[in-house]
């Protein structure tokens, strides 16, 4: 179609590239390793290594006998594997916390809500950056005053009305709640990546005949691709985590999310000394982060902290 | 050509292909702007602003919760909130969490990205340092809980390090500690948050600034005071303004270090929002105190960005 002839023929068009500006080497003589710059790299390195150790810790203790945890820290697990049964702190979790139960409440919960959040936000998002309508300014800052109102704050009025019409208790109304929620933070990024797309692209369409409603869809989501990516799987990794909704909203284990599984799990498992099994909690909720975490690191971190850079 | 899409053009608006002038399709464009804004701020109202409205107005009233009707008696939930012990400590404890918490953490921050300007594997280390900002807090309490165990014989991590250096092991978790504890975790977790974005900023910085100074002789600490830091006020700024907001709302991380196991912790180390959550789904429901202190919540972060904003103002420079 004319449409996607025009995105092909300007984006192979040729910019100029500004590269960044590439330090120098320094002068022969001139770097000095100064006893302060030594005790700080030592510093870092040991900072660095102690978080990789507190990983190692985590990751080691859930395979371990409590006696293990505590005697030898910093050895790798052995009697479990001895004993050939190395899983057995995951499946004693597993089993008594009803975590097969909740990793599915869980998995369902933060995809479908993830993609809502994406799908709401990013016809708002565009409306504030790109339709040059008055007003849009202030009416961004509005939304974006969203992100500094603490859940405590809506959760009373919030839990009485959906007591009212039955949705506590409910993976619905909780869901429900994710999604308005996370609007603002989601919003406010959104806006950051369509101010950032060029002004010919949707001028060319316009020129072609497209209307704006397909300008929209077929040229400018997929140009914001990069952004949607990048908002789906941060709003992801922020539900997957969240604690304090789930545990005033949720109180039957049937709808039981993992964080709020792994709360109830906590006191059972820390008043039987049950240790291992609570670290092994404690790494199926984690890993999936840090398989996420090793993928896309880079597009995770750059995405946590955009808004805060220019 | 920007300008013709974004403003209507004053005159001579030509046809064009696909029909409607460029005036007619700008108005076209406008037109998208409520469908596409409604649904956002439908839910916004609805899940955002009424709800704190209706925080503010149930926090004059005295009401215990279902079942009984909220009784309207002005201020005297705050006056009341004032004069309690859980409270005082809640707000105290929160403080704590926004201001020291906040300066250490940006001193640290600083630090490491002084030193890891120039360092080999410079990315590799802030993907670590930044990991624990993705993992559940209440996971990491939990974890935490476990490392500063004290029990002889049976140490946390913590204490076994600290036994091995022939130290002498720390009750970490008991109530009058607690709240430094949780802040140094905190601080650690965050960390690579905060070194991140100061690292956005401090890149940005053309590295002339400091070869020039470098050649007039400067210390580090001078290029620290006289180039980095007035080139990154803004980003400071911002940082700032996020901690602020993460800190007010610690709840997770506390609920589960300092409770280690029963179920509310200590009054010492509580936050405000433990508070609010005690009030509101504790054993003894009140609901109009807990508004109350949600409403001091709010205070809380508007009273601190206001400063923020006020304390980090200055001309922005440009280069």
């Amino acid at each position: 179609m004319s449409t996607d002839a025009v995105v092909t023929t300007l984006s192979t068009e040729d910019r100029p590239v500004r590269k960044a500006p590439r330090r120098p080497k320094p002068a022969p003589g001139t770097k000095r390793l100064s006893p302060l710059r030594v005790i700080g790299t030592v510093i870092v390195w040991l900072f660095t290594a102690f978080n990789i150790m507190v990983l190692y810790w985590l990751l080691g203790a859930a395979f371990k006998t409590p006696l293990e945890i505590f005697r030898d820290p910093l050895a790798l697990p052995s009697q479990l594997f001895k004993s050939g049964r190395p899983f057995r702190n995951f499946i004693y979790a597993w089993d008594t916390a009803d975590f097969g139960t909740a990793f599915l409440n869980t998995v369902l919960l933060v995809a479908v809500c993830s993609v809502v959040i994406v799908l709401i936000s990013a016809p708002a998002a565009y409306a504030l950056s790109r339709l040059g309508v008055r007003g849009s300014g202030p009416l961004t800052g509005f939304i974006a005053i969203g992100m500094g109102i603490p859940f405590q704050t809506v959760v009373i009025p919030l839990f009485i009305v959906l007591a009212k019409v039955n949705l506590t208790n409910n993976l619905f109304g909780l869901g429900l709640m994710y999604v308005a929620l996370s609007l603002p933070f989601t919003v406010f990024l959104l806006t950051g990546f369509f101010r950032s797309l060029p002004d010919e692209l949707e001028e060319a369409s316009a020129i072609d005949g497209a209307s704006p409603t397909r300008t929209f869809w077929s040229i400018m989501l997929p140009l914001a691709r990069g952004g949607l990516i990048t908002a789906l799987i941060l709003n992801a990794i922020g539900l997957w985590n969240e604690t304090l909704l789930a545990i005033v909203f949720l109180q039957e284990n049937a709808n039981f999310t993992l964080s709020r599984a792994l709360f109830t799990f906590y006191n059972a498992a820390s008043y039987q000394s049950e240790y291992g099994g609570l670290l092994a909690g404690v790494a199926i909720i984690v890993l999936p982060m840090l398989v996420l975490y090793i993928l896309l690191a880079r597009r995770i971190i750059t995405g946590l902290t955009l808004g805060a850079g220019k | 050509m920007t300008a013709q899409l974004s403003s209507p053009p004053a005159l001579g608006s030509t046809p064009r292909a696909g029909g409607g002038t460029p005036a007619a399709h700008v108005a076209r464009r406008k037109r998208l702007f409520w469908p596409f804004l409604i649904p956002t701020l439908v839910l916004y109202g609805l899940f955002l602003i009424v709800p704190t409205i209706a925080t503010v107005v149930l926090s004059f009233s005295d009401w215990k919760g279902a079942g009984d009707t909220p009784k309207f008696n002005g201020i005297t939930q705050y006056t009341r909130i004032f004069a309690d012990d859980a409270f005082q400590s809640a707000f105290v404890n929160s403080l704590i969490y926004i201001a020291v918490g906040g300066i250490g953490t940006f001193i640290l921050a600083f630090l490491f990205t002084m030193v890891l300007r120039d360092m080999r594997g410079n990315k590799i280390i802030r993907a670590i340092l930044f990991f624990p900002n993705i993992v559940a807090p209440v996971a990491l309490g939990m974890f935490f809980g476990i490392v500063y165990r004290y029990q002889p014989g049976r140490q946390g991590l913590a204490n076994f390090l600290l036994e091995s250096v022939g130290l002498k092991a720390a009750k970490f978790l008991e109530a009058d500690v607690v709240t430094w504890v949780v802040l140094g975790s905190i601080v650690w977790a965050s960390s690579g948050f905060y070194i991140t974005i100061l690292m956005a900023a401090v890149d940005r910085i053309p590295p002339y600034l400091y070869e020039d100074a470098s050649i007039a002789g400067a210390s580090p600490w001078q290029k620290f005071r006289n180039i980095t830091l007035p080139l990154t006020w803004d980003v400071v700024g911002i940082a700032g303004v996020l901690w602020t907001i993460n800190a007010v709302k610690i709840f997770e991380l506390v609920f589960v270090m300092a409770g280690s196991g029963t179920y509310a912790p200590p009054i010492h180390s509580w936050t405000l929002g433990i508070f609010v959550f005690d009030r509101s789904f504790g054993d003894t429901p009140a609901y109009g105190t807990a508004c109350a202190c949600a409403v001091v919540m709010i205070l809380l972060v508007s009273v601190f960005v206001v400063a923020l904003r006020r304390l980090l103002r200055r001309e922005a420079i440009q280069f």
